[in-house]
């Protein structure tokens, strides 16, 4: 009986099909990357979520004009603002741009108001240096011509305008977002443009988001290795560092859900070579290290950077250990950081209980149920019944997820980190694990816990 | 000089949220009630999160998971099935289908869908398209829903009807008071007060205690009369009951300041036939002593207010009371009654007030820019405006999430009008401090 069915779901009996409890020498996957069942209190986002939430937002040099109605502009309004950091604060993340679509536009058709709103975004930044349009739900459905009326206005202004027809129905979470992010990233931008000078060792940094500035403590060290960053995707990235992302001489691929797919593009059209790594904890960093290393036979000095970097974070890091060591955890991630922390657990000795993704896909899960424990909960999609289900019947000493489960588990009494925007991050490599380590610490230990009535 | 519509087509750093995240607040002042958003992924996740932040609480938030089969064969099935899942799995008293771009362009016949299915939960059908009206329409579709589904005529009571209106918990609780202290039993559509501010005690019931029962809001087409707080947002359903129950109703402004908190308890009074206690009288007092505290620090400065229509309608009344300017009164909703209120103050407090209606906040900018305010109050979204201008900022409306504690506390009645003293002064000075 290794799926089995929560008690909440009994009137759903298709969600047993994703809720497995792993059992060693079983080659068992639950179902995944499907709709998500009607009536369902879901927890997640759309496919216009994975395009302009995650990949296409961070880029900080573009106007990023949102073509439907009012709402999905606001709600990927300046909340990334603390999260993806860039280096241009002044524009990035601080303003909102949408055609706001009315009904007469939706009878009539939205093409003339959205052609209308690039110009006049440009006019009014005329600074930038591209424009990105993303078409929400309802411009699927009235057939507006996105990409000729970005075709045209990108004459009319000299400077890029991309259209990303990333309606959210189009798929059956943020994982399809992402894959129209990397094709029309990779189709309209990569190999636009030829880098001043290229050196032999030069790498794009795949897949990371700068999330509390994670970037910037990862990029000193592959620096400090004698590598070069000719882009990083899409954290803190301008129009033209994706332009000329072909010239690496690697793809370090860090999300791996989000971003094989530009990786595999590359790989095919300009024979760059990808590797995909983990950046968090000190085994997987060091592991990444070397493995960048041994491509560029830069082996001896990774080995200085590593020497180095562990001795500055070693004695807090066996500090927490000595805190943490024991303590059961249930992650929730949109996916790879479900597989890449299992592995962070183990380093820091916390059990992982259970494990859920958003959007995972099944080589999420393989990995997940490679790297996970016994008896351990893999769950697919969570909805908020699972989930606390799941928190009062496993009681984790500690739940890491995100904004959208963070008052639940409070509510329940459960400690918790928020994994996806990070609490005091950032969270990366070496000095963000000490980051990471500490906040677990002090959730679990904070003192109001013992004050809640009721709490055993 | 009166802008209510903006030249721009392009839309930048907006005013107004779309109709169903409204929708979903005035549900989620329902006890045991969920709003099932009928609509794709997004609909529900990024409300959500707005919620999460905003009142720092988790929310229920159903789907009916359209995707791309929906979009071509229509979402019956998945709204049939959905409904059916979240009555098996979560027993709510009522659940309402709310309604989003997608599924009204699509063209779903909801209330034809909901009509067949019999299951012992109320089922309310929702329509807030999100390319019409903005957050503040799609809470007042909803509140009508309810009561255009659920009031019905039983025999009168000595209650009143109160609909709330896009406020916070602090609100509703200081109205409660305020109601306690008058003897007043009322009916509040919709309370939040408990729903969205919980206590942390384990265990945690299956719904939060609190919130308007479905009783009450049949029992609104019993009550003496209705005052909505906000005419935006309540008015709608006010305005039924009226007509339809022949409640008498009273299209109130909102209780913010000192006129306009007189003016609801003198209202409330005349509805129940009793005076307005000595208790309401001593807070009045204090209120006014606060004000006077603080009026060499408060006096004179020019006031941009950002805000939805009736709160920014009754904040620029009680920035005048307090000797400041209200220089400019804006709103993300288009409203030509938003626009009538602020005039009525400029003439009777002879402020040359710029009213923007449907504008959004680069739009805001523009005028702060071209006027020249002290202090700006508005959302989170107004900081990057007060940094730029080098000016005051006092977080007020939706959302407020780069501080805690905005939605604990009341801006309604003279309690309210207090703690609003406090943040209008303590901003200034604080601007004071580091300029």
């Amino acid at each position: 009986m290794p799926l089995t069915l929560l008690e909440c779901d009994i009137p759903i009996p298709e969600r047993e099909k994703h809720t497995y409890i792993k059992k060693s020498g079983e080659c068992i996957v639950p179902m995944c990357n499907v709709q998500t069942t009607p009536g369902d209190l879901t927890e997640r986002g759309c496919t216009y979520a994975g395009c302009m939430g995650v990949v296409g937002g961070p880029v900080k040099d573009v106007i990023h004009l949102v073509h439907g109605p009012i709402g999905c502009a606001y709600y990927t309004w300046g909340g990334g603002r603390r999260q993806n950091l860039s280096d241009n604060p002044e524009f990035h993340r601080k303003y909102c741009f949408s055609t706001s679509m009315q009904e007469a536009n939706i009878i009539f058709g939205g093409e003339q108001k959205l052609h209308k709103s690039i110009l006049e975004s440009y006019e009014r930044f005329p600074d930038v240096n591209g424009v990105f349009v993303y078409a929400t739900c309802v411009i699927g459905l009235i057939g507006d011509d996105i990409n000729n009326v970005c075709k045209k206005a990108s004459k009319e202004i000299g400077v890029p305008v991309i259209p990303f027809s990333c309606e959210g129905f189009r798929g059956v979470s943020q994982s399809l977002g992402h894959h129209i992010a990397n094709d029309v990233i990779f189709d309209r931008i990569v190999g636009t443009k030829e880098p001043d000078e290229v050196t032999p060792y030069d790498i794009n940094i795949i897949g990371d988001y700068n999330i509390q500035g994670d970037l910037w403590i990862i990029a000193p060290l592959f620096e400090a290795m004698g590598l070069r960053i000719l882009c990083t995707f899409t954290g803190n990235a301008s129009i033209d560092d994706l332009a000329m992302a072909h010239r690496a001489k690697l793809n370090v691929m860090h999300c791996q859900r989000s971003t094989p797919y530009i990786c595999q593009l590359m790989e095919e059209k300009y024979e760059l070579p990808y590797m995909p790594v983990s950046l968090f904890g000190i085994k997987q960093t060091s592991q990444a290290l070397r493995d960048v290393a041994s491509f560029f036979g830069l082996e001896e000095q990774a080995e200085m950077v590593i020497e180095s970097e562990i001795a500055k974070v070693l004695p807090q890091i066996e500090y927490y250990k000595e805190k943490l060591k024991g303590k059961r955890v249930f992650i929730y991630q949109g996916a790879p950081r479900a597989w890449h922390w299992i592995k962070l657990m183990d380093e820091l000795g916390m059990q992982v209980i259970g494990a859920a993704t958003t959007f995972g896909h099944t080589d999420d899960y393989e990995k997940i149920i490679e790297r996970i424990g016994d008896g351990a909960l893999v769950i697919d999609n969570p909805n908020s019944l699972e989930l606390k289900e799941i928190l009062v019947k496993y009681k984790p000493d500690l739940f890491i997820s995100g904004l959208k489960e963070k008052f639940l588990a409070y509510k329940l009494g459960v400690p918790f980190v928020n994994g996806h925007a990070y609490e005091n991050g950032p969270y990366a490599v070496y000095s963000g694990f000490v980051n990471f380590a500490r906040d677990m610490d002090m959730t679990m230990n904070h003192p109001a816990w013992k004050l809640i009535e009721g709490r055993t | 000089m009166t802008q209510t519509k903006t030249e721009r087509s392009v839309t930048i750093n907006p005013g107004i949220l779309c109709q169903p995240i409204g929708a979903m607040q005035a549900v989620l002042g329902v006890h045991a009630a969920i709003p099932l958003v009928h609509g794709s992924q997004g609909c529900a996740a990024y409300p959500m999160r707005m919620f999460n932040r905003h009142f720092a609480e988790p929310v229920e938030i159903a789907l009916s998971s359209l995707g791309e089969d929906a979009a071509v064969f229509g979402g019956a099935d998945n709204l049939v099935k959905g409904v059916h899942a979240l009555a098996a799995r979560r027993h709510p008293e009522l659940i309402a289908v709310i309604t989003t771009c997608l599924s009204e362009t699509i063209g779903d016949d909801i209330d034809g869908i909901l009509r067949k299915i019999d299951l012992p939960v109320e089922l309310v059908p929702m329509h807030t398209p999100s390319y019409v009206g903005s957050h503040v329409t799609g809470y007042d579709n909803a509140v009508k829903a309810l009561v255009v589904k659920l009031a019905e005529q039983t025999g009168p009571t000595d209650k009143i009807n109160i609909t709330v209106g896009l406020l916070n918990p602090g609100d509703i609780r200081e109205l409660k008071s305020m109601l306690e202290i008058m003897r007043v039993k009322a009916n509040i559509l919709t309370d939040i007060s408990e729903t969205l501010d919980a206590p942390l005690r384990l265990p945690r019931p299956s719904f939060p205690t609190g919130g308007t029962t479905l009783k009450e809001i049949a029992d609104t087409a019993n009550s003496l009369g209705s005052i909505a707080l906000c005419k935006h947002a309540g008015g709608g359903a006010v305005a039924y009951l009226a007509n339809k129950h022949k409640v008498p109703m009273i299209l109130g402004a909102s209780p913010i300041g000192v006129a306009n908190t007189d003016a609801f308890l003198e209202n409330v009074s005349k509805l129940v036939g009793r005076p307005v206690p000595e208790q309401l009288r001593r807070d009045r007092g204090r209120l006014i002593d606060a004000m006077i505290d603080v009026q060499f620090k408060t006096v004179q400065k020019k006031v941009a207010i950002f805000a939805d229509p009736d709160v920014a309608s009754g904040m620029a009344r009680f920035v005048h009371e307090l000797g400041m300017e209200p220089s400019i009164v804006a709103t993300g909703t288009t409203s030509k009654e938003f626009v009538k209120d602020v005039q009525a103050i400029a003439s009777q407090t002879g402020h040359e007030i710029e009213i923007l209606s449907g504008c959004d906040l680069y739009g805001l900018q523009e005028a702060i820019k071209a006027d020249g305010v002290d202090l700006l109050m508005a959302n989170t979204h107004g900081k990057t405006i007060a940094d730029d201008e080098g000016i005051a900022f006092a977080r007020v409306g939706f959302p407020v999430y780069d501080r805690v504690g905005y939605q604990r506390r009341a801006i309604i009645g003279y309690n309210g009008g207090i703690n609003l003293v406090d943040l209008i002064t303590n901003s200034i000075l604080e601007h004071g401090d580091v300029s």
